[in-house]
């Protein structure tokens, strides 16, 4: 039915209502789209996979990034053209999602609206192309979760290699032993019993620190600050049995919400306010020390000065230990931590609102110093972890990689299913589409065989980008696939084609699901289109 | 001797043919723009935005395009209106109406050359409009009475007007949310009390009725997360301080224990407040402004739930679904209306944490937790479902029915040639216009399926001969089929309104003779 209508549109129309059909100009806007997305994915092609390349990028303020993310990438060039933008959009989506496999699901696209330019050009009409791309879609997800193996999230191994998997294709790659088991432990301790399917990686806290190499990357049991204690009076730099108290009030001279103005009429007066002010701030101290805290933690105020001088003159004569400029998104994350609750007043100060840490201490890294909180009794279900690198650059793209390791382990947790890598899932997929296309009637049939072709530029691309001759590797996958070996896959350190489940090349099958159903979205939607209508 | 200074200087006007000739063009080519998004295989349009941002929609819906469109043709404007019209009394044939009525200015059009007066084609117009109208209302269904098959309408209309949206491919899915969440509405067309979420991620099917209402805050900090029996105070009071709102007003002090007792002063004044607020015996209070640190800690002292920071709407909608009203004075406690409901819990949807509400006191509502790929996604998605959702809300009240995919029109169309039969004088040529441009419609929508709509609407309109058939255009298989067998119904209430709007908006647009352009005010020259 669908195959009649095809030459019908290619025919002219003899509608009588209508006396000019202004098609060309429709097409010319849909192949423009296509194009311009062609271009966005074709930009990120040559990173895809663990030979991939990195890019280097400049911003406009001058900022050098370079990095081997797509969803970094495509984030930071100025898309302006909406189809481009589109494209973006999708590997931001991706990046909500799954947490990797954000070139993956670019290429893919790419891939696709290759195909659908060449099926338009054949006189399909867009809603069909588009049809037959949902239904491919949702046979392929079911391809792929039947190719799945189960996994538990027991089993740490199979974790680390899916992890291992994500982080070999960047820079920090040599360090993958070191920070998948990391990513791993770091997610898993954060699961909450109550609720095992969902990890808010919001729980986890990465502190960037200069210097060292990535291999002095670790997990810190507690809190640990990018900031120096403050030294300015000499106070206190290490704390054991410490009793830390976080507060959202300052310790300096009052300041009243309403304008305010003290009216000096002589010099003993001036002394007077002096002293009033110190006295003012003794008793606040007073109170603290009270409670037995030894260390504060004061939230940054925009009010007013947290801290003067006079008051951690007071505290460090006190002998406790101030932190100074925790800002306020952090304070859920550090009372949830350190298991007490923020103080909003002074005259709450109570000693129930503290936590307690065997060791509090400022610890000289690199060119700075950083604060460590361990050994925190009955601490929340958080992680840190302190990254490490030799240059700022080194260090940025490691904690892109370490987060995107963290989201595949998120992925599982949310998911427990794992399926092969190295170009696997997609060729599998592309024979079995191929072969249901056989049993499709009319122009679906023909669609969906274009797809399953279309979706063999994941292992053509990883083959490419390793410097392996594509089509032969494509090829012979393809062979290797043919004959039942549904686990093969590129094996790109080896340059072969081995069963990529037994070189522990590993991913969570959400990744691959979510760039698949994200990629036809995306595809579909630019197909629809027809114009660009310029607005306000 | 012409006088020629009447108008200012840029002003200037148009007559006569002229200016019927440029209204013409401007609306038609307003509605050829709408055109190729008719029916279930439209196409969508790029909104790009010239402002700031570049920002980027994706959209199929008439109205939204319409709407945020550069217009400056005078006629092209009124166009524009009628689908916002139509876009707020029913929600849905927004398209339509501007489709239609481009159509009819076109007949008019060729009337006008041919030396009929407008006046005489209006006068046609009209009388071919009440025809078609009685044509459907002898023709439209009504299972008012049947609770199952009205179910069953509702479904179907429903799953006709998200056909044609981005929501196509799991237009059952949204269908049924959208039945439940009418049916929920009890019969009043109040749309407010059904909230729609959007959260990124995942796919489209994901997305939810919830029954209870979902707010995309935060708890505060060390307050309890989970409440029974919440009794909620609805606010919109300043949490952070009681501020004199005169410009300058200040203290004098000499000492600094005095500014210090000012302090004190000042904090005691936020502790009364917030005993006063909790002496409401509240357990759960809501706040539009910010919540400082300070109060925040007295009410997670008191095992509160505050949450700070709700956006206008937000409260808005908490207050009329949980029967509560905005308080913004606590000092009478007992005048207070307090808001109810069984349970609030955090619950996470995605990657984010919302605040949920169920068991509220006004059954009536609920929130529709939509998903998608991205935020173009998403946005589409929802306009998709408001126009569902007002179609529905619609029908609920006035339940005829029609079947849809043209059969309407061809219905109109055949009933109003037989009236052109039979109308003597120059104005059945415009009622005979009337019914072509009626068949423009499933022209239309076989036109941007890529079929022969030459072909299909000569066998349609064949079909339509003989008396009660249900034929229509089937867009999927590309044939004329039985609608009714295909379940594909639309309201009765669209379809009027489509008929009568772009009635008037061409009739308005026919009479025009003259359009005068005013001066454009002269901005102050930056010397």
């Amino acid at each position: 039915m669908a195959a009649v209508a095809a030459p019908m549109a290619s025919r002219p129309r003899a509608s009588k209502s209508e006396s000019f059909v202004d098609n060309k100009r429709k097409e010319d806007i849909r192949s423009a789209n296509i194009n311009a997305g062609r271009a966005v994915a074709d930009a990120v092609r040559t990173s895809l996979g663990p030979k991939g390349m990195d890019k280097m990028i400049s911003t406009a303020s001058g900022e050098v990034i370079i990095t081997n993310d797509g969803a970094t990438i495509l984030n930071k060039m100025d898309v302006l053209q909406p189809a481009a933008k589109m494209m973006v959009e999708l590997s931001k989506s991706q990046d909500s999602a799954a947490g990797d496999g954000t070139t993956t699901v670019v290429v893919l696209a790419g891939a696709l609206l290759r195909v659908c330019q060449v099926l338009l050009g054949a006189g399909i009409h867009p809603t069909v192309i588009s049809d037959a791309l949902h239904k491919s879609c949702g046979k392929s997800v079911d391809i792929l979760t039947a190719m799945a193996v189960p996994v538990e999230l027991t089993d740490r191994d199979s974790l680390v290699k899916s992890a291992s998997t994500s982080l070999n294709s960047k820079v920090v790659s040599q360090y993958s032993t070191l920070l998948a088991p990391l990513a791993v432990d770091a997610v898993l301790s954060v699961i909450d019993p109550e609720k095992p399917e969902i990890v808010d990686l919001r729980d986890i806290k990465i502190v960037k620190k200069l210097g060292g190499t990535v291999d002095d990357t670790h997990t810190v049991k507690g809190l640990v600050f990018d900031k120096k204690v403050s030294h300015a009076a000499g106070g206190p730099t290490r704390m054991e049995n410490a009793k830390i108290a976080v507060i959202q009030f300052q310790i300096s001279p009052p300041k009243t919400d309403i304008e305010q103005s003290i009216v000096v009429s002589d010099y003993t007066q001036m002394d007077r306010i002096l002293k009033e002010e110190r006295n003012y701030i003794l008793g606040m101290i007073k109170k603290i020390k009270a409670t037995g805290c030894n260390v504060l933690l004061i939230q940054k105020s925009i009010l007013r000065d947290a801290v003067t001088d006079l008051s951690l003159h007071y505290l460090a004569k006190a002998k406790i230990m101030v932190i100074k400029d925790v800002e306020r998104d952090e304070i859920e994350f550090v009372t949830k931590t350190l298991n007490c609750l923020p103080i909003a007043n002074i005259e709450h100060f109570r000693a129930e609102k503290l936590g307690f840490a065997e060791l509090v201490e400022e610890a000289s890294l690199g060119d700075g110093k950083i604060l460590k909180i361990t050994g925190i009794k009955d601490m929340g279900r958080t992680t840190s972890v302190l990254v490490r690198g030799s240059n700022q650059l080194v260090l940025d793209e490691a904690e892109r990689s370490l987060h995107d390791a963290l989201c595949v382990v998120r992925c599982l947790v949310s998911k427990r299913f794992l399926i092969a890598g190295g170009g696997a899932p997609e060729i599998e997929l592309s024979r079995q589409l191929g072969a249901w296309a056989k049993v499709l009637h009319g122009m679906e049939g023909y669609c969906v065989k274009s797809f399953a072709e279309a979706l063999e530029v994941i292992p053509y691309t990883l083959a490419e980008n390793a410097g392996l001759n594509p089509i032969a590797i494509v090829t012979e996958l393809r062979n290797k696939h043919a004959q039942g070996e549904i686990n093969s896959g590129i094996n790109v350190r080896k340059g072969q084609i081995t069963n990529i489940l037994e070189e522990n090349v590993v991913q969570p099958l959400l990744v691959s699901t979510s760039a698949i159903t994200l990629a036809t979205e995306c595809v579909r939607m630019i197909l629809k289109i027809d114009d660009i209508v310029t607005v306000r | 001797m012409p006088i020629d200074k009447i108008f200012k200087d840029d002003a200037n006007e148009e007559k006569g043919e002229r200016a019927r000739m440029a209204s013409f063009i401007g609306a038609m080519a307003v509605a050829d723009l709408v055109k190729s998004t008719l029916g279930p295989k439209g196409m969508d349009k790029i909104l790009q935005s010239t402002g700031r941002g570049h920002s980027v929609t994706v959209t199929n819906d008439g109205a939204t395009i319409l709407k945020s469109l550069h217009i400056d043709n005078p006629a092209a404007k009124v166009l524009v209106d009628i689908s916002k019209v139509q876009d707020d009394e029913v929600g849905d044939g927004t398209t339509s109406v501007v489709v239609l009525a481009g159509e009819l200015l076109r007949e008019a059009e060729k009337l006008v050359t041919s030396k009929i007066h407008p006046m005489t084609i209006i006068a046609g117009y009209r009388m071919a409009a009440e025809c078609a109208r009685d044509a459907l209302l002898k023709r439209v269904m009504d299972n008012k009475e049947d609770a199952e098959k009205f179910r069953s309408d509702l479904m179907k209309i429903a799953m006709t007007t998200l056909c044609s949206k981005i929501l196509s491919q799991d237009k059952e899915h949204f269908a049924e949310m959208a039945v439940d969440a009418v049916f929920r509405l009890k019969g009043s067309t109040n749309l407010e009390a059904i909230q729609i979420i959007k959260k990124p991620g995942g796919s489209l099917r994901d997305s939810f009725l919830d029954e209870g209402f979902i707010l995309d805050k935060k708890i505060g900090i060390g307050q309890p997360k989970r409440i029974e029996n919440a009794k909620i105070l609805v606010a919109n009071t300043a949490m952070d301080t009681d501020k004199v709102k005169i410009y300058g007003a200040r203290v004098r002090v000499d000492s600094m224990t005095k500014v210090a007792e000012i302090e004190g002063a000042e904090k005691e004044k936020m502790k009364d407040k917030v005993n006063k607020i909790l002496a409401h015996g509240i357990n759960c209070f809501v706040n539009r402004q910010l919540i400082y640190n300070f109060p925040e800690e007295l009410f997670a002292d008191a095992g509160v739930l505050a949450i700070e920071h709700a956006d206008f709407e937000g409260i808005e909608r908490l207050g009329l679904v949980t029967g509560g009203e905005i308080a913004s004075t606590f000092d009478n406690p007992e005048s207070v209306k307090l808001g109810h409901c069984k349970l609030i819990e955090e619950i996470m949807i995605g990657e984010d944490k919302l605040i949920h509400f169920s068991g509220v006191a006004m059954g009536q509502a609920c929130s529709i937790v939509l998903r998608g790929a991205s935020h173009h996604v998403l946005d589409e998605a929802e306009r998709s479902l408001h126009d569902a959702l007002c179609v529905l809300s619609q029908t609920v009240n006035d339940s005829r029915v029609l079947l849809g995919g043209g059969w309407p029109e061809m219905v109109m169309a055949k009933e109003v040639d037989e009236l052109a039969r039979k109308t003597a004088g120059k104005k059945s040529h415009a009622i005979e216009a009337f019914s072509r441009a009626l068949v423009a419609i499933p022209t239309t929508i076989a036109d941007n399926a890529g079929l022969d709509s030459a072909e299909l609407v000569a066998q349609l309109r064949a079909e339509h001969h003989n008396q009660g058939c249900n034929a229509g255009i089937d867009v999927i298989s590309g044939a004329v089929g039985d609608m009714e067998e295909r379940g594909i119904y639309e309201a009765f209430k669209v379809k009027q309104a489509v008929l009568l709007s772009a009635t008037e908006a061409a009739e308005m647009i026919l009479r025009v003779d003259e359009i005068i352009t005013c001066a454009p005010r002269r901005r102050e020259d930056r010397m």
